[in-house]
């Protein structure tokens, strides 16, 4: 039977349309009992959001990009993760009085690194490229760290006298667009970066637009004024590990063997990426997950690429010990770590330390709620704000505007981040101690319970209660 | 001064450059015998030193040079003289992939040809190939000049940020965001100083000179206000 015929007739006159109708429609012309899915438009796949990004590329011609990280929320988070402290198979130490151990050297490997990099607390800070940063901005990080007794990292953008001067210990990074990089800027440093890859956008170059490239910037990287820059992703002069290999003796030889060498890769498969990296040679391997901050990137990469740093961490440790590396190869961890306690479970999971990008921003007053009609301008509010790509930071952080950036105090700011850095700290050894260790390295998967399958089955922490790991 | 004989051969290459650098801290002139294609000689090398590799290298050989006199006898592998920032490398021979990567400043002679990539992301100083230089040659390169008197591969100076891609004979094919022009007669005297420096003449060459097309500076919506948006 054709699905709007039928041949049945009542043994009376048929009803007219209007005693049909139950009067309760939205509207006279609508029947009464749609689905409220017609009122209420809630269809999975377009979403409000959906909609307006196929307005936005259909006006814009090209994929959107911007600052600050992900926002999908299918992410799983250290949040999914709890301590179980000592009490009677394990014992506490006192957490208001006894000490914990915190130093963190990295890359500690007598006959290779003379001069291992020796942190006091097991947190530094990430690179961020001056750039991406107003120069405030980096000098107030650098000077923040060195009270912390911890470091910075240069970034893509070259070495800022500014950053150099206020940080004791700086580690340099090598992009593959290979920015202001010789020898006398080598041998400034106290650690080099070769960076594979970022978590924000593994796989994919670094993104400036032109408004941040200022003439400083611009002469730094050796660019056009305002262009906008897109760098390559692959370094221009090794491709695989056996290059790679030869390319860190390279820089072993330029420094002579005086300080480590860091391999930073985006996480993606990085039981296979951190075991090349950590074999090719590198003294310190540095995993940052799909969560990391970024000044810019093409939104899609934030929210489709790479793994969670939480699934990472695991991964990479058991990379290392694997191939008999562990205890050799220092394990950085970051992307998306915004406390000590997120760090102290990246700790407990197998990093030997940890680097913090947005948080450090946050410190530095990022999204703090002053200049209200300047986030406004920008579309946005204090707390929402991620519009770093725009060079228009209402904070004077991610900015190359004079005015903007003069918002930035220098020794305000340094004096937060040192403030935030000795917090989380604290944060790392009460919990640290609570569990009953003497030192935040010795925090161990042991320490930790899964709230939810998910976080069990990415980290192999036992689930809560049952006290196994979730298995299949 | 005088000039001091060291053998690579099968030794450490930490021992070798070692060796290398305190023969020039002592003002000696240095002479590198048994190669082997070894990578990673002569790194970081300052004013002064002058090296002389008998035979062929390996990777990065003279690099990050600043201002070292490195003559290669034959052959040299990838990236030789990457970032160097001052001095003179002379490869007698071929040079491999990435020859004179990111630099800065200062000379790479390459008598034969070069592999792909050769000048990629360079920032200053000359590169002169006698050969061809081979594909995506130029590629992302930012300020300097390359002269390659046998002409280019493919995908010639390639999304090129800034800088000159000279060539003695025609590329197998241009790059994108690659624009030929007509070079000023003080522009080619220019670069027939440089290869008369280099005891090389050139006087019937057309030179083809190719430079950006800027187009790749920009996103096409360049519009500040559009990033605004998101
Ligand atoms: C403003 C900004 C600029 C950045 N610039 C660089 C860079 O130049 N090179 C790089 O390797 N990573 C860069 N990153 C990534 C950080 O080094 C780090 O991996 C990331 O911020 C860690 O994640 P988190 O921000 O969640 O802590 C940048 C991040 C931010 C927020
Ligand atoms: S306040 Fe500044 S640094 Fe923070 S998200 Fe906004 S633009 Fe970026």
């Amino acid at each position: 039977m054709a699905d709007d015929l039928t041949e049945y007739e009542f043994p009376f006159p048929p009803a007219t349309e209007d005693s049909i109708a139950m009067r309760d429609g939205a509207a006279a012309n609508r029947p009464a009992g749609v689905p409220e899915s017609y009122d209420q438009g809630k269809s999975a796949r377009w979403s409000p959001k959906a909609i307006a990004d196929v307005h936005a590329m259909s006006q814009l011609g090209r994929y959107q990009l911007r600052g600050f990280n992900t926002f999908s929320t299918r992410m799983p988070t250290f949040d999914d993760l709890v301590f179980v402290p000592a009490s009677m198979t394990r014992l506490p130490l006192e957490g208001y009085r006894e000490s914990c151990e915190t130093e963190t050297v990295l890359g500690d490997r007598p006959g290779l690194v003379s001069n291992p990099i020796r942190l006091a607390i097991p947190i530094y800070v990430a690179s961020m490229s001056f750039g991406a940063l107003s120069a405030n901005a980096k000098a107030a990080l650098g000077y923040g760290a060195s009270k912390a007794g911890t470091m910075t990292c240069t970034g893509e953008g070259g070495m800022l006298e500014d950053e150099r001067e206020a940080s004791n210990l700086l580690v340099y990074q090598i992009t593959p667009s290979r920015y202001m990089l010789d020898l006398e800027h080598l041998r400034m440093a106290d650690g080099i970066e070769l960076v594979m890859g970022q978590g924000a956008k593994p796989g994919t170059g670094g993104v400036l637009l032109g408004m941040k490239v200022s003439e400083r910037v611009a002469r730094m990287r050796s660019l056009p004024l305002g262009v906008d820059q897109r760098s390559t992703v692959r370094h221009p002069d090794f491709l695989g590990a056996d290059d790679l290999q030869v390319k860190i003796e390279e820089l072993r030889e330029a420094t002579g063997y005086k300080i480590p060498i860091f391999a930073k890769i985006g996480a993606t498969r990085p039981r296979y990426d951190v075991a090349i990296a950590a074999k090719a040679g590198a003294d310190v391997v540095v995993v940052d997950g799909t969560e990391g901050g970024t000044g810019a990137s093409p939104e899609m990469l934030l929210d489709h690429t790479g793994i969670p740093t939480m699934s990472a961490v695991r991964a990479a440790r058991e990379a290392l010990d694997e191939c008999g590396k562990s205890g050799e190869v220092s394990l950085v961890i970051a992307g998306g770590i915004r406390s000590g306690v997120d760090a102290a479970k990246a700790l407990a999971l197998g990093a030997d330390a940890i680097m913090i990008g947005t948080a450090a921003l946050m410190a530095l007053g990022c999204n703090s709620p002053r200049y209200f009609e300047d986030y406004e301008a920008l579309g946005t509010s204090p707390g929402r704000c991620h519009h770093c790509h725009t060079g228009r930071c209402p904070v004077g952080i991610t900015t190359q505007e004079p005015e903007l950036e003069e918002r930035l105090d220098v020794a305000g700011a340094a004096e937060r981040v040192a403030r935030f850095l000795t917090a989380m700290t604290m944060e790392i050894t009460l919990l640290a101690k609570s569990c009953g260790k003497s030192s935040v390295h010795n925090l161990e998967v042991e320490d930790l319970r899964a709230l939810s399958l998910e976080a069990s089955a990415f980290t192999g922490v036992s689930l809560a209660g049952i006290d196994r790991p979730f298995t299949w | 001064m005088s000039e001091v004989e060291i053998l690579a051969g099968a030794r450490p290459i930490r021992e070798v450059n070692e060796a290398i650098r305190s023969a020039v801290a002592r003002g000696d002139d240095v002479v590198v015998k048994d190669t082997r294609s070894r990578h990673n000689l002569a790194i970081g090398l300052g004013a002064g030193a002058r090296v002389r590799l008998e035979g062929s290298v390996g990777y990065y050989c003279g690099g990050l040079n600043c201002g070292a006199r490195v003559e290669i006898q034959r052959n040299a592998g990838w990236a030789v003289g990457e970032a160097m920032s001052d001095g003179e490398i002379v490869v007698n021979g071929y040079a491999g992939m990435s020859a004179g990567t990111s630099m800065l400043g200062g000379l790479l002679h390459i008598r034969g040809d070069a592999g792909p990539r050769c000048g990629v992301a360079m920032k200053g100083g000359d590169i002169i190939v006698e050969g061809k230089i081979g594909y995506l040659s130029g590629f992302m390169a930012h300020a300097g000049r390359i002269v390659a008197l046998g002409g280019a591969g493919d995908a010639c100076a390639d999304s090129l940020w800034g800088g000159e891609v000279w060539l003695g004979a025609s590329p197998k094919s241009l790059g994108v965001d690659t624009r030929e022009i007509e070079p000023s007669a003080d522009e080619v005297s220019s670069v027939e100083a440089l290869l008369e420096s280099r005891g090389l003449r050139r006087p019937e060459v057309d030179w083809r000179k190719i430079v950006s097309a800027q187009r790749l500076w920009h996103f096409q919506s360049r519009d500040a206000q559009a990033w605004l948006m998101i």
